[in-house]
């Protein structure tokens, strides 16, 4: 099989780009999980807040998606601009 | 072996596509259609204030699931949705256990059934969140709580559906595959009965009872 | 190549079984392990429910023990089906088949050994509850082994299906990522799966009067967390019954294999994020269960969250299948 040079790039680009997503979707998806059980702890425990609590662990699992996000930009540059 | 793959459908070409008829998920659905049917005259044509068995039996279906939907939807939503909850799981318990009778298969076991459900709940889950809401109001959540999460939570409503068909057809079909590889390894000897019990009936009744309660879900959580 | 298709289709299936069943072993094993410690522990403390707490023990082993029974099945398919018709791409297939099922069994397996370990605790702590917490740990776990349903049908569809009107090249990728992607996916969603179980379980021992809302709760929690694998399970089907055409390049096949790699890897995180998150709203219903319906509605936002994640890999999964 002669193999090109630009395309084992590609596929490297591909492999890359799949690399990137999959392993970067595993830390905010544990810890987003994390904020959720214990914000359900809180409100549980005092769940006149219940308000106050939705919007800060939401505000928290938003901060935690960036990492995730930035793997996404990743991804997409890797599949479609280099 | 070579029976697992073999399906007998009916293909109709009309207007130039392929109507495609997969006979034994029709054939069995109707079955299961005739036999609600049946139930339902059994269990109301008395209406004694002493129950006779089916009656009872239609008693316990109605009493829970209205209190499922009441606890989930308010009162007068409730009694519109309560009886879409209850037919939805007696039709779905019925096919999952259907697998159990000899030449008999689940019509859950073809994606296109499952499939269809999850649409049908789609469906109706948005009808009633722009009918309760007004479109407006509906078109705005999506671009809840950042601008840009528009194409990411439309993405998660067609996943809804996904998930939930797959779901109940990949845990029937999987069920459905167990029973015929294992009994076909082990000579039919012993095993089958306690698969069948697992597979069929207890794994069968969960999953539709998942299902409603996930439509049911979908359906209030549009409403609030 | 210097061997001929039948020694490469050989070599693939004997090493496709080895590793089913070496990995399928895994998370059965860590499971039951978990629930017999803790089974000890519970003893320890309540030695005069000795023979219920054993019972429950045993009953939740066997369920534990069923994914790695499906990784038998498939070892065993895998070592003796006669593969004679078969072409260059179903050696790919047979080892997909293998690594499939071999992942999908290690999270359920580990996910079911949650649920027995937290009745056995539960029955120390409350004897008189034991037939409720046997019942709510049968059905837990059945719940938590579907992911390893999923895996099964996978590997079960990669064996039996005919592939030689497909081209080897990108065929051959894509049945790999097809397998990569049922089996990785499935682990994530067997923990998650687990989690929920375990949390409700505790629940009921130390509230037995929530029962009927715990039930409801977890069965809800455990569907959605069992979303990220259905995700993978529809990436894998996907991958197998599209037709594609035959290419020299190594980079469509590199893609379809990028693809699978990337929902299975990525649906990892999430199921047992959303899982730790139900959980957590299932134990404090338990604890508080008047306030039933705002911690669901709390704990189904953030379980929507955590999903996001998932929901990314999906679209760079399609995006290198249909797009590039």
């Amino acid at each position: 099989m002669a193999i090109e040079g630009a395309d084992l790039v590609k596929a490297a680009a591909f492999l890359g780009a799949g690399l990137s997503m999959g392993l970067g979707a595993i830390g905010p998806g544990v810890g987003e999980g994390m904020a959720a059980a214990k914000a359900c702890e809180a409100i549980g425990r005092n769940p006149k807040e219940a308000g106050l609590l939705t919007r800060t662990m939401l505000v928290g699992q938003a901060v935690s998606e960036s990492t995730g996000i930035y793997s996404l930009v990743i991804a997409l540059l890797l599949l479609f601009v280099v | 072996m070579n029976e697992l793959g073999k399906i007998h459908q009916l293909i109709i070409p009309f207007l130039g596509h392929n109507l495609t008829f997969n006979l034994e998920a029709i054939a069995m659905t109707w079955i299961v259609c005739g036999l609600l049917i049946i139930f339902g005259l059994l269990a109301t044509y008395k209406k004694a204030r002493i129950p006779g068995s089916w009656q009872i039996l239609g008693e316990l279906f109605v009493t829970q699931f209205f209190s499922l939907a009441e606890d989930a939807l308010d009162k007068e939503m409730a009694k519109k949705y309560g009886p879409l909850i209850c037919a939805l799981f007696m039709f779905l318990v019925l096919s999952n256990w259907l697998g159990i009778l000899p030449h008999l298969e689940e019509p859950t076991r073809d994606l296109n059934t499952p499939l269809s459900l999850g649409i049908m709940g789609f469906v109706i889950a948005h009808y009633v969140a722009i009918k309760t809401k007004g479109l407006k109001a509906y078109i705005k959540e999506y671009f809840e709580p950042i601008f840009f999460m528009m194409p990411l939570n439309l993405i998660g409503e067609l996943a809804k559906i996904v998930s939930i068909s797959f779901r109940l057809f990949g845990n029937i079909m999987g069920g459905s595959i167990i029973i015929l590889v294992v009994s076909y390894l082990t000579y039919n000897i012993l095993l089958p009965p306690f698969l069948n019990a697992f597979f069929g009936l207890f794994v069968g009744a969960i999953q539709a009872f998942v299902f409603t309660m996930l439509t049911l879900v979908y359906i209030s959580v549009q409403v609030k | 190549m210097p061997f001929d298709v039948q020694t490469w289709i050989g070599i693939a299936a004997y090493t496709g079984g080895g590793l089913a069943m070496g990995l399928g072993a895994i998370g059965a094993a860590i499971g039951e392990g978990y629930t017999a410690a803790e089974a000890n522990y519970a003893l320890s403390r309540a030695p005069q429910s000795a023979g219920d707490i054993f019972k429950t023990m045993l009953v939740g082993q066997a369920i534990a023990e069923s994914a790695s029974i499906f990784a038998l099945v498939v070892a065993m398919l895998l070592l003796f089906t006669d593969f004679s018709s078969g072409s260059l791409v179903t050696v790919f297939a047979v080892m997909a088949a293998g690594l499939s099922m071999g992942f999908g069994a290690i999270g359920s397996g580990v996910g079911s050994g949650f649920p027995a370990a937290a009745a056995c605790t539960g029955m120390a702590r409350q004897p008189a509850m034991g037939a409720r917490l046997t019942t709510n740990m049968l059905v837990g776990s059945a719940v938590c082994q579907t992911p390893s349903i999923f895996a099964l049908v996978t590997s079960f569809i990669l064996i039996f299906t005919d592939f030689s009107a497909e081209p080897f090249n990108p065929a051959g990728a894509a049945v790999m990522g097809a397998g990569l992607a049922a089996g990785l996916a499935a682990i994530g969603s067997g923990i998650g799966g687990g989690a929920v179980a375990q949390a409700s379980c505790e629940g009921i021992a130390r509230n037995p009067g929530s029962q009927k809302q715990v039930v409801n709760v977890m069965l809800l929690g455990q569907a959605i967390t069992q979303t990220p694998a259905i995700l993978g399970l529809l990436v894998s089907f996907i991958l197998i019954f599209k037709q594609f055409e035959a290419t020299d390049a190594i980079a469509p096949g590199m893609a379809l294999f990028a693809s699978g790699l990337c929902m299975g890897i990525g649906a990892i995180g999430p199921g047992i994020g959303e899982g730790i998150a139900s959980s957590g709203g299932v134990r404090w219903i338990a604890k508080n269960p008047s306030i039933a319906g705002e911690l669901t509605r709390t704990m189904l936002v953030g379980m929507a969250v955590a999903e996001s994640t998932a929901i990314y890999s999906m679209v760079i999964a399609l995006v290198l299948i249909f797009v590039v």
